[in-house]
């Protein structure tokens, strides 16, 4: 009868450790993946933040970028055209996410190159077929060896590496942000993807508080040159730090939601057992309680008597649950599968949702056993 | 010298009501038993003498009449009031025993001590006094599954004591038992009556009944003879004989 007690207690304090881990861990993520508070970016298509409601959405272009790089508010813009490809070297080959960008991309994300260089204007203006790979796909093809100055293959198209981007690591998501590789936007307009239409354009402003005036700006100068009615919905959409902070707070609280409602089904389920098999157990006691009556138990102290136990069982099962809790957010920790963070409050709140469970259900049959008549109890 | 009454019953009704059907249980029954005296309710089954022994044992209310326990009016009490009178005043044996399974014989005596007003202080002493009375020191820390028939009526004997209550109320104690031990139980409550305490023994065997000084036979609800018994504290041949094997 203690398992759904324990049960229910268990998952809640893994709820709160996952809860806790989550938020810590997005935090700092969120600081270490180039989002700084001046910066925002501008994907094509209508949708919220990554998930575009459009794939074939070729309205933004150049034009754009230049329109925007003009605006006073505006510090850097970095177009960005991307596709999902797959690269080789001799026998090794790996998908990844190909980027063109023009060389503010390096400036803009603050993403520091580990080994060779980052393209510069020249190869830019050249078209060079140059290529700088992030430390997903460097590991993929070239393992532990110096991959700068070697040739790969992207799709038909031979680039060499020029530079290596420093390691990030995986996100708690899942997303590794190592696994790209970055080309001059000109080479990859012109020769790779050969479409002149950008994915996306990153937009550093000059101050963390002029960001609301330039997005305000930008949405103006795509709306003209896309040429969309006052009554049109927009065609992009932007993704900020802040926005991305919301989602994941927001997928967080849902996910909260839904344990939530397990743990709480759980302890409910809990009680209702105990509250059953307190109830039988009246009916295998009948004798017990008579006799205690006989010899002047008052109903209160029958009463104090199945409460107690009550609260007894439900404890007990809390206790397992929060040995059960730990074990389950420590195993979490250890084998990296979620991020976790053990606090003393999922205890604590085992601690006092398990005597509340017992005593809420342990009522009930205790006052039952207490308004036997002791002369029926006894027969 | 008048001798205290410590039971005085009077004009006793018990109804029962069950599906609309009215049963009169017990139909106007008034007792006085003296203090120390020792009496046995004998009758045949359903003649109402267990129905009688919860209102004597305040274990039930009667539906009308009056009932004074120790000069003290029961039928006024509440249920809080019944309990003390319970644990203080009256001491039970039963006939199936009714000790909690699975703890020791120690504790089983030590359980009208929890309900005290005030648990006294030397209640472990009191404990081990009560079952070396009944002669069961060698077996306190044994569980009633531990124990043959006799020693566990002699635990609820124990249990009975405990509380050096004003009577002694037996429903059929020798009920579960051979006649060996039956007549060793028998010989204990023979030897709390010599020490003054008021013995009330519900039964439906003359033989056992043959033990007390006042037999009142109960029939259809109503005291059908109260007689004083000629043969008390007369060597009682078989049982006697038995014993002292």
């Amino acid at each position: 009868m203690t398992l759904g007690i324990m049960i229910g207690i268990a998952s809640l304090t893994v709820i709160v450790a996952i809860g806790e881990g989550t938020k810590s861990k997005v935090l700092s993520r969120i600081a270490s993946l180039g989002f700084g508070p001046e910066s925002f970016s501008v994907y094509s298509g209508a949708g919220r933040l990554f998930f575009g409601r459009n794939r074939n959405v070729t309205s933004m272009t150049l034009q754009d970028a230049d329109d925007i790089r003009a605006m006073p508010e505006v510090a850097i813009v970095v177009p960005r055209q991307r596709k999902r490809m797959r690269i080789i070297n001799k026998k090794e080959f790996t998908s990844t996410r190909v980027y063109g960008v023009s060389p503010e991309w390096q400036p803009a994300r603050q993403w520091k190159v580990v080994d060779g260089t980052f393209f510069n204007d020249m190869d830019m203006e050249r078209k060079r077929k140059v290529i700088v790979l992030g430390a997903t796909p460097a590991y993929n093809l070239f393992g532990e060896k110096d991959p700068i100055g070697k040739k790969i293959r992207v799709g038909h198209v031979f680039f060499e590496v020029i530079g290596l981007l420093k390691k990030k690591g995986l996100t708690e998501s899942g997303y590794d942000p190592d696994n790209r590789a970055l080309i001059p936007l000109t080479t990859s307009m012109s020769r790779l993807f050969r479409q002149a239409h950008l994915h996306s354009m990153k937009v550093v402003s000059i101050h963390p508080e002029m960001v609301q005036k330039t997005m305000e700006g930008v949405t103006q100068i795509l709306r003209r040159n896309h040429g969309l009615s006052s009554l049109a919905d927009d065609d992009f959409r932007f993704v900020t730090p802040e926005g991305i902070m919301q989602w994941v707070t927001e997928s967080e609280q849902a996910l909260n939601r839904m344990l939530f409602l397990v743990s709480t089904v759980s302890l409910l389920v809990g009680g209702v057992v105990i509250m059953n098999i307190l109830l039988v157990s009246i009916r295998e006691r009948i004798r017990e309680i008579g006799v205690r009556r006989c010899f002047g138990a008052r109903r209160s102290d029958i009463t104090q008597q199945f409460l107690f136990e009550s609260i007894l069982v439900s404890l007990l099962g809390g206790l397992m649950g929060a040995i059960l809790g730990w074990t389950l957010s420590t195993a979490l920790r250890h084998f990296e599968f979620l991020p976790v963070k053990i606090t003393l409050d999922p205890f604590l709140l085992a601690f006092i949702f398990s005597m509340i469970v017992g005593l809420i259900f342990g009522i009930y049959p205790a006052r039952k056993a207490a308004l036997l008549s002791p002369d029926e109890t006894i027969r | 010298m008048t001798t205290l009454k410590v039971i005085e019953v009077n004009s006793i009704i018990k109804t029962y009501k069950s599906e609309g059907l009215e049963t009169n249980v017990l139909k106007g029954i008034s007792i006085a038993i003296d203090e120390g005296d020792y009496v046995s309710i004998i009758g045949p089954s359903g003649s109402g003498k267990s129905t009688l022994m919860t209102i004597l044992g305040c274990l039930g209310q009667a539906t009308s009449g009056t009932y004074l326990l120790d000069k003290e009016e029961v039928g006024q009490f509440s249920d809080r009031e019944l309990s003390r009178i319970r644990n203080e005043k009256i001491g039970f044996v039963f006939q199936a025993f009714h000790l909690l399974p699975g703890v020791s014989a120690f504790d089983n005596v030590m359980i009208p001590l929890i309900y005290c007003s005030k648990t006294p202080k030397d209640a472990k002493e009191r404990v081990e006094r009560a079952l070396i009375r009944v002669g069961l020191e060698h077996r306190m820390n044994h569980t009633p599954g531990q124990l043959s028939g006799g020693e566990q009526q002699r635990v609820t004997i124990a249990r009975s004591l405990i509380n050096d209550p004003k009577i002694i109320l037996a429903d059929e104690p020798t009920g579960n038992l051979d006649s060996k031990n039956g007549i060793e139980i028998m010989a204990t409550f023979d030897d709390l009556n010599e020490e003054g305490r008021t013995i009330i023994i519900i039964t439906h065997d003359s033989v056992v009944s043959e033990h007390a000084r006042r037999i009142l036979t109960l029939r259809d609800g109503q005291i059908a003879s109260d007689r004083i018994n000629e043969n008390f504290k007369k060597p009682r041949a078989g049982f006697s004989r038995v014993a002292t094997q």
